[in-house]
């Protein structure tokens, strides 16, 4: 199959999200700015709260109530900001342009239908005229999966165990020829081999198609074998973004390198893994001026009580700390 | 081939399911048929054993008192109680149970039978009607929950759930017969109509039908809307439908997967509902005065009438077993998990 392999270039551009508590509006995900390359896949790394999910959803512009899109543009290339769609048209982009693995694929599918039926759904609703084509493509991507396709087609969510579950709602985001996938928690709840083959299967997907990919995770581990480049979250900011061996190798913000010596390895000391000294924050705990991560960091200023950080690249590396810019600290160069 | 395979035992499970529903089903029929003869042979003041006494005292012999009460009751009165038992067993393998007493020599399945008339197709009717209009309303309850219209109903569905029915009825009756009469107040139709295929006699059927039916949609209308609305919710809380959203589905088949999942289990309830109409509606047939078989059980009870009330009994005992069977093979049907037997 032949298609235009021109992947599209996405631009998040100072996005807010805030969501509406009894305490007040208070931001998810505040004035981040991601470029995910064409053709690249892209790990987002954070802890549970850090926004992460919420900036995946930002993609299709799905943020849930009590959430809402406070400010800022996600611009993917030929189709303009999402943020500024809606109604039919944002529905013809969600599935068809931009392709979402669910966080919680297991239980993604309509427990009524066959997957068959669900695939006929998404043709129809996406006014696809070759319906045969279409489930031909199905079973082709199945099958390319590792899956019996007209069998998997013909079973209920219920006959499929949790690791097919996770290939259909990848078929599901691909079969439209979508060029922007997100994956959200794609590995999550499920056996290391299975793992290991979904993770492989999406490396492998995203070159043959030449996709733009974003991948949401909390699993480092996982991100490291699939992912180009690396954004880390905290507390719904980007603090440092770049090439993805360049982050884990010398990693320059404080909260990275923590999270890398959270790592336990598999040779070697258990108790040389040490864990980030405090909680994540929530949206209640956030602090409202200055360093959302100075509660835990270790190389804590005057200035990171009361200054936010701003982003600052030098050599395609993006890094939002008051600390970098003097010689970047490699204390623990035996990672990389 | 896979196919092939997966579906023989699909068969077999069916039959299985039914057969064994069915042999569950006569069981319990048997067991609440057994119940009902100990309790009338073995309740104070023996029914059967009065009249059998009565009768002697009016001077019959034994012979003929014996003969006469067993034409009453479908059983001997003497004889061992095994006898009796294999006796009542007997007669209702033939489908008689007895005649009446209040109304003498009329076979109790007759008087069922023609009770059933007026109860069968108001109560059906009203049980659809609400189930339609507080699924419905539950529906949009659900959707619009945020806003004033969404608490609106959903306290329109509370309030109709908390009223008696009796006190719906003896409202409907007042506004709508005195202080506006343009129902009739009670009786299931007017006797000057000939009965039969007639305009005027099918017109009065419908006319007087209007306040039970309406009483029964109010009364059972509130339980729907607020289950349909629990499950909405639900539903819309479920991971699949923002995935169907996140893939672009169109809103009608998002909603008609929400909706599907949504009213699955209160089909199980329905099929119950409907069973359960075989004992009427006492309250409303007392109100309106309708001869069906709540009043019917009633009017047994007052007159001591045991065949009469053991006969109903039985008849709601069937009627709530055939629904549960049709309600479970029902889910069967519309249920996929149920269908190759995980539970759902």
């Amino acid at each position: 199959m032949t298609r235009d392999s021109a992947a599209p270039e996405v631009r998040i551009r100072d996005l807010t999200v805030v969501y509406k508590t009894p305490a007040g509006e208070l931001p998810a995900v505040s004035g981040v700015s991601l470029t995910l390359n064409p053709g690249t896949i892209t790990g987002v790394v954070g802890e549970s709260g850090s926004g992460k999910s919420t900036l995946a959803l930002s993609l299709l512009n799905a943020v849930q109530p009590p959430g809402r899109i406070a400010a800022g543009s996600v611009e993917i290339d030929g189709l303009g900001d999402v943020l500024h769609l809606g109604g039919e048209d944002l529905r013809r982009t969600r599935g068809r342009k931009v392709g979402y693995v669910f966080q919680a694929a297991q239980s993604s599918l309509n427990p009524l239908k066959t997957i068959g039926k669900q695939l006929l759904d998404l043709g129809r609703s996406h006014d696809v005229d070759d319906l045969r084509a279409l489930v031909a493509d199905a079973k082709a991507l199945l099958a390319r999966m590792g899956l019996d396709g007209a069998r998997v087609l013909d079973s209920h969510q219920h006959e499929l165990s949790g690791g097919m579950r996770q290939r259909v709602g990848i078929m599901l985001a691909l079969v439209l020829n979508a060029q922007v996938v997100v994956l959200d928690e794609p590995t999550t709840a499920l056996d290391m081999i299975t793992q290991a083959t979904i993770l492989r299967i999406i490396r492998e997907v995203h070159e043959e198609r030449a996709l733009t990919t974003l991948v949401i995770t909390h699993d480092v581990g996982a991100v490291a074998e699939v992912a180009d480049d690396l954004a880390v979250m905290y507390g719904g900011r980007v603090v440092e973004h770049g090439p993805i061996t360049e982050v884990l190798g010398t990693p320059r913000h404080p909260y990275t390198q923590g999270l890398i010596r959270a790592i336990p390895r598999l040779s070697g000391d258990i108790s040389l893994a040490r864990a980030l000294p405090g909680r994540p924050p929530t949206l209640g705990t956030l602090p409202v001026a200055g360093c959302v991560f100075r509660e835990r960091c270790d190389k804590r200023m005057e200035i990171c009580e009361t200054v936010e950080p701003e982003t600052v690249t030098h050599d395609g590396r993006t890094v939002a700390c008051h600390a970098v810019g003097r010689p970047a600290p490699v204390k623990r160069r035996e990672y990389a | 081939m896979t196919k092939a395979v997966r579906d023989r035992p699909r068969g077999t499970a069916l039959a299985r399911r039914v057969t064994g529903h069915v042999v569950r089903g006569l069981v319990m029929i048997w067991v609440v048929a057994t119940i009902s003869f100990v309790i009338i042979r073995e309740i104070p003041g023996d029914p059967v054993q009065g009249m059998y006494e009565s009768l002697l005292q009016k001077g019959m012999s034994p012979d003929q008192a014996e003969r006469a009460t067993a034409v009453l009751y479908g059983f001997l009165p003497t004889g061992s109680l095994w006898d009796q038992y294999v006796g009542y067993m007997w007669s209702l393998l033939h489908f008689d149970l007895g005649r009446s007493l209040s109304t003498p020599g009329v076979a109790v399945t007759s008087l069922i039978g023609s009770a059933a008339r007026w109860t069968v197709l108001p109560v059906l009717a009203g049980t659809l009607l609400s189930f339609l209009l507080g699924v419905i309303m539950g529906v949009y309850a659900a959707i619009k929950r945020s806003g004033k219209l969404g608490d609106l109903l959903a306290l329109s569905g509370s309030l109709l759930h908390g009223i008696p029915v009796y006190v719906i009825g003896l409202l409907l009756t007042a506004i709508f017969t005195t202080l506006w009469p343009i129902l009739p107040s009670g009786g299931p139709v007017d006797v000057a109509f000939v009965p039969g295929l007639n305009a005027g006699y099918i017109g009065s059927l419908i006319h007087h039908a209007v306040l039970p039916v309406v009483t029964y949609t109010l009364a059972s209308y509130g339980g729907w809307i607020l289950a349909m609305k629990s499950n909405v919710v639900a539903v819309l809380g479920d991971d699949f439908i923002l995935a169907a959203e996140l893939r672009g589905l169109k809103r009608g088949i998002v909603f008609r997967y929400l909706a599907r999942n949504a009213i699955l289990p209160l089909f199980t309830i329905l099929a119950l509902s409907i069973g359960m109409l075989f004992g009427g509606s006492i309250f409303i047939e007392e109100i309106f005065n309708y001869p069906g078989l709540g009043l019917l059980l009633v009017n047994s009870i007052s007159t001591r009438d045991y065949a009469l009330m053991g006969g109903t009994f039985l008849v709601i005992t069937v009627g709530i077993v055939v629904a549960n069977i049709v309600a479970d093979l029902l889910y069967t049907a519309i249920d996929p998990r149920v269908r190759s037997g995980e539970a759902a």
